[in-house]
């Protein structure tokens, strides 16, 4: 045995066994590595990268005096990643004493065969805090932004709501949608194997701008105003509903709209679309005798009728096409401006019969009847005019006194705003102002004239009828000290659903007005739906009407010793007074949100 | 063969070689240890320190190893045997648990595993029972030996941890080769096939089914992969593939640093290196493995006497398999058994174990060329 001969060859072997096991492994890396590499890499990618799209805050609702509406909270959302729990059971009753679910519930989430779970979302900050003192294992919180209403029901019709992912699905909320809605962008987030995200630095200062405010023209005061007296109405008469509406007459800037019975948009659980519905906006009924008024600027424009011409009442009974109208007060000769002040069905139908079909067509078109008025808020209805060609013979008479037709409150009151403002059909709208995430206005809204209907003469004289109205008509209990007050009291009968005729106790008792009548700042019109005690528009609406009245315009500082100052619905539309006649300063729209 | 001296010659070529390959291989294992576990947040020492004070006590262990001649050393191994023997019993009854396993025994901060010392005392308790056990008969070839590292065995597995119980099976088996056989070439044969044995058991393994396996598995090692289903093994291939050719850089491993791999500084410590430093890191640090294994080979083939060649043998049969097991799983050729990675993955008993070895390995070396001359 020569001391090198047995060990060079053991030598080599095991050199060879060993570079055999190693090409083995290094093959497989170089599989790995190189050959699977790109799609090795793709499925890492999968794992650990997320796309997300991240929102900026929804932006804020604010009155014309920039008090908060609406808002955005950042709120805790509870999750649990079931892996990390030793005792979901424990957990979840721990969990259940805080969140008020049952705990079974939360149990079965938590033993789901998932990474995350979300537990319950968007919870009061209440709770959240009391979650991070139990600090349980494997349960955490995390902010999310939920729409917030902090004057409840306050405005909730026209305000709306928006969804559990912050889209607005009613109202302001979701005609402004667009604005409203942060901006949204497209982040990639790692993602660690707990399903926790990381995300990148920085994402605070590039992140996604928040959505742009909103200032309304609507006025907090007077909301709360106009929805504490319909509500003391609604409920001393024992009514179904009712809406109370607040323009400024000159501009068509809406100052309150408020709608019974009321909801929470903070808690929507088990509502129906129902409820939520603006009335205002969206139902169209029979007006009943406030339709007169336009009837009687009709006459008066068209020269029909002057304020003293003549009318026959016929002792309350007349027969016209076919049909028997009544009044409820048997009238004898009676003047126009009487006719209307005493509200005769038999005058008014006189007064549309000199019209005739096509005039009387014509002007209500001409006020915005059967159309949209084009306010910013969603679900409007056109309301229901015939065509003059379809109307039956009796038609022109009940048409006269507001009946076969079907308007919205929004319509009317926007309609007697041009006699009050002294003939211009103005377009209604909500929001003044859109301002973005620094503050900066992108876009305002002013008067916008639709068109003139009737001339400044006509609109005088007809307002000077209307204060005869409040003074020694049906609508007295509207009249309030130191004001002149023009408006009209509507007693509609409602159509039975049943037989289809209309019904003998369900009525809809309605006032519209405006004042001071000799510079008109304020037009209300006040419906209260299928009152029980009483259904006189005189006895049930004319009293809110005085109500909301009396409380607003000191609010807004009108008095009646005061001249009457240039109206400066937010301070940027201006209205000057040439002559007799209102001149309105438009300020441009800068991007129509429709 | 009575009067032998230590090779008091400065350290030649070799020596650096053995040296500069163990230290280049630790730096790489606490550099991915670092990158997989720097974010934790934790209380006490971060687990780079630890290791690298764990690397510290193995140099002393590595030192002493080399300083005490191996003879004087294995004139120890019973003793040693039968001190780890009582401290895998005491492990099994005070031991901490941990995943579902028993295998430690806490000091203060640390933890040791007595497990991972078992391997290189058996070493030592094999090789000097075969140099001078007499070579004849099965029984006193085989069923003694293996009846000596019946208990230790037992005592492992029943903590239960199926690497460290495959370890023993693995030095038993390949002492058994170099010594048993009739021809030294079939030991050296063998030898090969032990190194080859990750590819036949993957042939064998994978004719099985899934469920198979899993039931297999779950018996021999309930604390891997539990409710996993193939999770690790499957993050581990993404996180190597992953790296690519250049790697993602220190930190820039995804899965490993997201925790989509688990276990990422311990025994998948090669997936979090390979990740990060790519195709060429893995060659670089597979080129250093088999650097060392070739350097530790000629000490064995070089020994002077039986029982240097046995322990050196015993040593490189070790460190192969663990490395070839550990990668092999890593790398999804194998199933998942909690091997660690010699010299990088995180833990302080298989450091000090590994380093112990290495300095035993030199210390044969330096003793080779003192007799007969």
């Amino acid at each position: 045995m020569t001391p090198t001969d047995p060990y060079r060859w053991r030598r080599i072997a095991a050199g060879v066994a060993l570079m055999a096991g190693f090409a083995g492994v290094l093959f497989r890396l170089f599989t790995l590595q190189v050959l699977q590499a790109a799609e090795l890499t793709e499925k890492a990618d999968r794992q650990h990268r997320m796309s997300v799209m991240v929102e900026g805050g929804r932006g804020g609702i604010y009155d014309r005096q920039g008090k908060v509406l609406a808002l955005n909270m950042e709120v805790p959302s509870v999750y649990g990643i079931p892996a990390s729990l030793e005792n979901p059971a424990g957990v979840a009753r721990d969990l259940a004493r805080v969140l008020h679910v049952r705990a079974d519930e939360i149990e079965r989430k938590l033993k789901r065969e998932q990474k995350f779970v979300w537990i319950a979302r968007k919870l009061d900050p209440e709770q959240g805090r009391s979650l991070e003192r139990l600090s349980l294992e494997g349960i955490g919180t995390r902010m999310e932004g939920r729409r917030f209403y902090p004057k409840g029901p306050l405005l909730a019709h026209v305000l709306g709501f928006a969804g559990m992912d912050g889209q607005g699905l009613e109202g302001i909320e979701r005609r402004y949608e667009s604005y409203l809605r942060g901006e949204t962008q497209k982040v990639i987030l790692q993602r660690d194997a707990l399903g926790r995200t990381v995300f990148p630095k920085g994402l605070n200062e590039q992140g996604p701008a928040p959505g742009h405010s909103l200032t309304l023209t609507i006025d907090e005061v007077i909301q709360y105003i106009a929805e504490k007296e319909l509500d003391e109405a609604v409920t001393n008469a024992r009514a179904k509903g009712g809406v109370v509406l607040v323009m400024e007459p000159r501009t068509g800037a809406v100052l309150a709209m408020a709608v019974s019975p009321k909801f929470d948009p903070n808690s929507m659980n088990g509502l129906t679309p129902d409820r939520w519905r603006n009335r205002a906006l969206t139902d169209a009924y029979e007006p009943g005798s406030t339709m007169k008024v336009i009837t009687a600027a009709a006459a008066l424009e068209e020269k029909v009728m002057g304020p003293g011409t003549l009318i026959n009442g016929e002792n309350g009974q007349f027969s016209a096409a076919g049909r028997n109208i009544h009044d409820h007060e048997k009238l004898g000769w009676m003047t126009f401006a009487q006719m209307v002040q005493k509200s005769s069905n038999i005058g008014a139908a006189k007064t549309g019969m000199a019209l005739g079909e096509e005039r009387l067509y014509r002007y209500l078109k001409a006020f915005g009847f059967g159309e949209r008025t084009e306010v910013d808020l969603p679900g409007e209805a056109a309301g229901l005019v015939r065509d003059a060609k379809d109307w039956g013979r009796q038609s022109l008479a009940s048409v006269a006194f507001g009946q076969e037709i079907g308007v919205t409150p929004m319509q009317l009151l926007n309609a007697v705003s041009a006699i009050a403002n002294g003939g211009w059909l103005m377009k209604p709208y909500v929001v003044s102002e859109i301002r973005d995430g620094k503050g900066t206005v992108v876009a305002q809204a002013g008067p916008q004239i639709r068109r003139r209907v009737i001339s400044a003469e006509t609109a005088q004289a007809l307002t000077a009828i209307l204060e005869g109205v409040v003074t020694h008509g049906t609508g007295a209990k509207a009249a309030l000290a130191g004001f002149r007050v023009a408006g009209k009291t509507g007693t509609a009968q409602k159509i039975d659903p049943q037989t289809g005729r209309y019904s003998p106790t369900l009525f809809v008792a309605s006032f519209v007005g405006y004042l001071p009548a000799e510079d008109p700042r304020l037009a209300i019109l006040v419906v209260v739906d299928e009152p029980r005690t009483e259904q006189w528009g005189g006895t049930i609406a004319a009293p809110v009407f005085r109500r909301v009245a009396e409380q607003a315009l000191p609010y807004l500082g009108v008095s009646s010793k005061s001249p009457i100052k240039l109206a400066r619905a937010d301070g940027r539309d201006e209205v000057e007074r040439t002559g007799a006649e209102v001149r309105l300063v438009q300020v441009a729209l800068a991007g129509d949100p429709s | 063969m009575i009067d032998r001296v230590m090779d008091n010659r400065e350290l030649d070529r070799f020596d650096w070689q053995f040296l500069a390959v163990t230290a280049a291989i630790l730096v790489l294992g606490v550099l991915s240890i670092y990158s997989v576990t720097y974010a934790q947040t934790g209380t006490g020492l971060p687990l780079y320190i630890k290791q690298v004070l764990w690397i510290l006590v193995g140099c002393a262990a590595f030192v002493a190893m080399l300083a005490v001649d191996y003879h004087k050393i294995a004139r120890w191994s019973y003793v040693l045997y039968g001190l780890i023997l009582l401290l895998l019993a005491v492990v099994l009854m005070a031991g901490k648990t941990s995943r579902g396993a028993q295998r430690w025994i806490p000091i203060g901060p640390f933890a040791f595993q007595p497990s991972e010392f078992a391997k290189l005392v058996l070493i030592l308790v094999l090789a000097t029972y075969y140099a001078h056990a007499p070579r004849e008969g099965w029984i006193q070839r085989v069923v003694l030996p293996g009846l000596l590292m019946m208990p230790g065995l037992l005592l492992i597995l029943k903590q239960p941890d199926l690497g460290s119980g495959l370890s023993f099976l693995a030095i038993y088996a390949v002492l058994l080769l170099v010594v048993g056989m009739r021809s030294k070439a079939m030991g050296i044969l063998l030898l090969f096939a032990v190194m080859l044995f990750p590819f036949a058991w993957e042939l064998l393994w994978g004719a099985l089914h899934d469920y198979q396996r899993e039931r297999i598995m779950t018996f021999l090692d309930p604390a891997y992969d539990t409710g996993g289903k193939g999770y690790h093994a499957l993050q581990s291939r993404i996180a190597i593939g992953s790296g690519e050719l250049l790697g993602k850089g220190l930190h820039g491993g995804t899965q490993s640093q997201l925790k989509f791999l688990p276990e990422g500084h311990t025994d998948f410590v090669f997936a979090v290196f390979a990740e990060e430093w790519g195709f060429l890191g893995t060659l670089l640090v597979l080129a250093l493995f088999l650097g060392l294994l070739m350097l530790s080979l000629e000490i064995a083939v070089k020994a002077k006497d039986v029982l240097g060649a046995l322990l050196a043998a015993g040593i490189v049969g070790m460190l192969g398999f663990c490395l070839m097991v550990n990668i092999g799983m890593t790398a999804g050729l194998l199933p998942i058994v909690g091997i660690p990675l010699p010299l990088m993955s995180y833990g302080g008993s298989a450091v000090v174990t590994t380093m112990a070895a290495l300095g035993l390995l030199l210390n044969i070396k330096r003793r080779r060329l003192t007799l007969f001359y």
